[in-house]
């Protein structure tokens, strides 16, 4: 057997580590573990001259394990592995201790973290020495994509890969296409038709022979991974499908805010106070009147309900503002002499014509009062019938410092976007991750944005943070180039941590077979072993532990592996503990 | 006088831990080949059926036994005393049966301390009357000199856990075919394993030489104590609801249980480089119940009558639990 020689890097990680852990405390220590030939510490690891600090350690010192300590491998697992391969050392001779999210971002007194971070890379030492090289493997990738969400977002991804000769299965959970874009009548802020925008989108959708729509379907359930990924759905018709596919790209998009819960705005007790949803279809039926039929003399509109108000939601919607501004237009242009109010705590109409359409609007005689959120939201109360109007809103005007009174006969409530309902389901089934606000959340926030922390789910629209048009078809457009380019590439590398079956050891009990979720082992009639499909097997473990004797191992999952890890864990942590050891 | 008669007999020794017995009866299970072995060894120390007294080992020169097969767990300093003094005096030093190797029956113990043992042993069992609450003493003065009594652990331990070991032949009691064999080869010094192996059983498990019918379709809505159903015969134990640790243990004996119509209870160990044939077996029994409703799994768990007798009926203070806490 050849001889263990492992090499130890500990990272900075600029501050981030070496502000609550000696780092180079950690390499002098470990250095002095059996099988370590060199450990060190350095600033960044991942950066190029920290991978090739490891990479000239390898070929100089003959190093044929290596440790990094540094973040989670979620992070630099893969660059690191490629690293080893660079200076030509199989990949899987590598094992990470985390000692930033476990140890250096969680701790507050140095000292201790020092010693936790001492045990884990001694923990990562003891059981680097029993890895084995493993052969990556590739499997091809399945073309198709499956797209979750007919709205603006999906149906623009959808034809975009549709046109480019590969499948879409678009699925869509109510019984039209369209989304929210299909919901309004003219889109800010410069007044497109979204009908005319959107219905010949949808027409061609529905035509286009690369392109499969399942309505008022939902996905409960996926299995597999990038490049090939299985879901089982029920059909309108109620017909069980399967679906295979190589790509996901979630386009569940977003759903309002319920408004009834801020007592101050009696939405759901005062008729002619609604939501900015429901002004839509007052847009779209061509007529703006109150719920009598009577046409309203005084309209307001409030914004922020439901946003940038810690009671509700922290976060802007972002399309409000420049959406109340788009009424304020269309209802002067409807109602010429009727009086317009704008409430807003902050104006933050945004982007391309946006600020245009803020001054357009303000020379049209709209009257903009200003509110607090936190000190004088608005009040709405009926008006007596002394009074001119149906209703009364009383505020703090925060400009001039005055309490006023604001006559109205129909309130608009500019309802916050937030997450669809069944995002947190489905972020279960997919494997992704959410924020606190239910939103999805991105590979990274600024280098990757329409990427997930999972191969192959691609995220995109409002179901990632409320977003417009553009930027929702910016978005999907984006997925879709990022598809279609792994796509051209044809094969994905598979994870080559497989389970193996020792025929040694093998008593044909079967007990595997049935629990593999992956369908991917089968009895040997003739030898009576267990058969362990590598293109189907995904390294999950279950068989592992679910066989009685140890016959199936998980490659670089072993028991000797794992229980190594513990030991070495435990007799640093005990030794770094006085008089236990 | 022939070569064959020249040639030095082997020295043999058999002694007994914490044990019940039946593998010193196991030894004389050999019947008329006990001749055979007599041929070959002279017996030197078998507390059972000689009367050989310690000092007499004590008086061996070191190594001077060529091969003990020790018997029983460790649970007492008495036991530990004589598996030390036996293994300074042999050559090669055996685990003889399921308590020397893995703890076995005695061994279920450390699921409780030694506390709970005397409370109940001294105190609490029905035909006790015990209000001066005395117990025993390992040392007692009377005018004749002092009586001592070896001490009783805490923990019982295994054979490897206390001194180092040759080799682990298993069983409760093992196979005396395998004895014999194990026997011969010592005695020809042919086909030894290496130090650190089990020896006298197979590798793979008891499903392999078993002649039940078994699939893929081990799905559990009901365990079964053996008694509670009717056994067809011919399909897999497990398979019936009946919790069998053939899976998770080693052949070797010749499925006796099951040939017996009786589910494997797991004396001859695991797999090797199984180190806990109990938490494997669970894990394994855990993948068969036919439920996906939590409150469903938990109900048909309720079954399982002793888990830990069950699972660690013999491996107990070898597995990675070792012993219940407090």
């Amino acid at each position: 057997m050849e001889e263990i020689r492992i090499g130890v890097y500990v990272c900075w990680c600029g501050t981030n580590i070496s502000k609550m852990v000696d780092v180079e405390d950690v390499a002098r220590e470990i250095e002095t573990l059996p099988y370590v030939v060199v450990a060190r510490d350095y600033k960044y690891m991942c950066s190029d001259p920290g991978q090739d600090l490891i990479i000239n350690d390898i070929k100089k010192h003959k190093l044929n394990r290596i440790v990094v300590s540094a973040c989670s491998p979620r992070i630099h697992e893969l660059t690191f592995r490629k690293a080893l391969e660079n200076a030509g050392l199989n990949p899987y001779m590598f094992e990470m201790a985390n000692i930033r999210e476990h140890v250096s971002w969680v701790h507050t007194s140095r000292e201790d973290a020092t010693k936790k971070a001492k045990a884990l890379v001694a923990g990562a030492v003891s059981r680097v020495r029993w890895h084995n090289s493993l052969d990556k493997r590739f499997v091809e990738i399945n073309p198709a994509t499956l797209i979750i969400g007919g709205g603006i977002s999906g149906i623009s991804a959808a034809l975009e890969i549709a046109d480019s000769g590969k499948q879409v299965y678009l699925i869509e959970k109510t019984g039209q296409l369209g989304g929210f874009a299909a919901k309004i009548d003219l889109s800010s802020p410069f007044m497109y038709s979204a009908p005319q925008m959107i219905n010949p989108k949808i027409d061609k959708i529905f035509k286009h022979p690369q392109i499969t729509v399942f309505l008022n379907t939902q996905v409960e359930e996926m299995s597999g991974y990038y490049g090939n990924f299985t879901t089982k759905i029920k059909t309108e018709e109620d017909h069980e499908v399967e679906l295979k596919f190589g790509n996901i790209i979630l386009a569940i998009g977003l759903s309002t805010f319920d408004p009834s819960v801020i007592e101050n705005y009696k939405y759901g007790k005062i008729p002619d106070v609604i939501t900015s949803l429901e002004f839509e279809q007052y847009l779209i039926s061509g007529k703006i009147l109150r719920k009598d039929g009577s046409v309203p003399k005084n309209v307001a509109i409030i914004h922020c309900v439901g946003s940038r108000n810690s009671n509700y939601h922290d976060y802007c919607s972002r399309l409000c503002c420049k959406n109340a501004l788009k009424y304020s237009n269309l209802i002067r242009a409807a109602i010429p002499d009727a009086n317009i109010f704008e409430l807003y705590s902050d104006m933050r109409a945004m982007g391309d014509g946006c600020e245009e359409l803020y001054s357009a609007t303000s020379r049209k005689n709209v009257m903009f009062l200003m509110f607090d959120q936190k000190n004088g939201m608005p009040d709405i109360r009926e008006a007596s019938s002394d009074d001119n109007c149906k209703m009364v809103i009383e505020m703090d005007e925060k400009l001039s410092g005055e309490r006023v009174e604001i006559p109205a006969d129909l309130v608009i409530l500019m309802v916050a976007i937030e997450a669809q309902k069944e995002a947190k389901k489905l972020a279960q089934a997919i494997g992704i991750s959410m924020c606190g606000n239910q939103f999805f959340i991105e590979r990274h926030p600024k280098l990757d944005p329409v990427a997930t922390t999972t191969d192959g789910v691609y995220i995109v629209g409002s179901c990632q943070a409320p977003k417009g048009i553009p930027h929702s078809v910016a978005q999907a457009r984006a997925a879709t180039a990022r598809i279609l380019a792994r796509i051209n590439v044809g094969h994905v590398e598979v994870e080559a941590a497989t389970a193996k079956v020792n025929e040694d050891i093998c008593c044909g009990c079967q007990t595997c077979i049935s629990i593999c979720p992956y369908s991917a082992i089968s009895l040997d009639e003739e030898k009576q072993v267990s058969v362990v499909n590598e293109v189907l097997c995904k390294g999950c473990g279950t068989c592992c532990s679910a066989c009685p004797n140890g016959a199936i191992r998980a490659q670089h999952f072993t028991d000797t592996q794992i229980l190594s890890q513990i030991d070495g864990l435990l007799e640093k942590s005990l030794q770094l503990q006085e008089g236990l050891l | 006088m022939s070569e064959e008669e020249n040639k030095p007999k082997l020295k043999l020794a058999v002694y007994w831990g914490a044990a019940c017995g039946g593998c010193c009866v196991s030894v004389l299970d050999v019947h008329e080949k006990l001749f055979d072995v007599v041929a070959n060894a002279d017996l030197v120390f078998w507390p059972i059926a000689l009367d050989i007294k310690y000092a007499d080992v004590e008086a061996m020169p070191d190594g001077y036994i060529d091969l003990t097969l020790f018997n029983g767990a460790i649970r007492n300093s008495e036991n530990k005393h004589m598996a030390k003094l036996l293994r300074q005096k042999t050559k090669v030093l055996v685990a003889y049966g399921s308590c020397s190797y893995m703890g076995g029956i005695p061994g279920l113990a450390n699921l409780n301390t030694k506390e709970d043992i005397f409370e109940r042993i001294y105190n609490e069992t029905e035909s006790t009357i015990n209000p001066e609450n005395i117990r025993p003493q390992e040392r007692y003065e009377v005018d004749e000199g002092v009586l001592t009594l070896p001490e009783f652990y805490n923990d019982v331990r295994t054979l490897s856990q206390t001194v180092d070991v040759d080799y682990y032949l298993p069983g409760c009691p093992p196979q005396t075919e395998r004895l014999l064999e194990v026997f011969t080869a010592i005695v020809t010094g042919l086909g030894l394993p290496p130090k650190g192996s089990v020896i006298g059983a197979a590798e793979k498990s008891q499903c392999d030489e078993c002649t039940r019918k078994k699939t893929e379709n081990k799905l559990i809505k009901k365990f079964y104590r053996p008694w509670e159903i009717v056994d067809d015969g011919e399909t897999c134990f497990l398979e019936q609801g009946v919790i069998c640790m053939g899976p998770a243990t080693r052949c070797g004996c010749g499925n006796r249980c099951i040939m017996g119509n009786a589910p494997c209870r797991g004396c001859y160990g695991p797999a090797p480089d199984v180190i806990d044939p109990g938490a494997k077996m669970m894990s394994a029994v855990a993948t068969m119940i036919d439920a996906n409703d939590a409150n469903e799994i938990e109900k048909i768990m309720e079954d399982i009558i002793d888990p830990a007798g069950y699972f660690y009926r013999y491996s107990l203070p070898a597995s990675i639990l070792r012993r219940k806490m407090r």
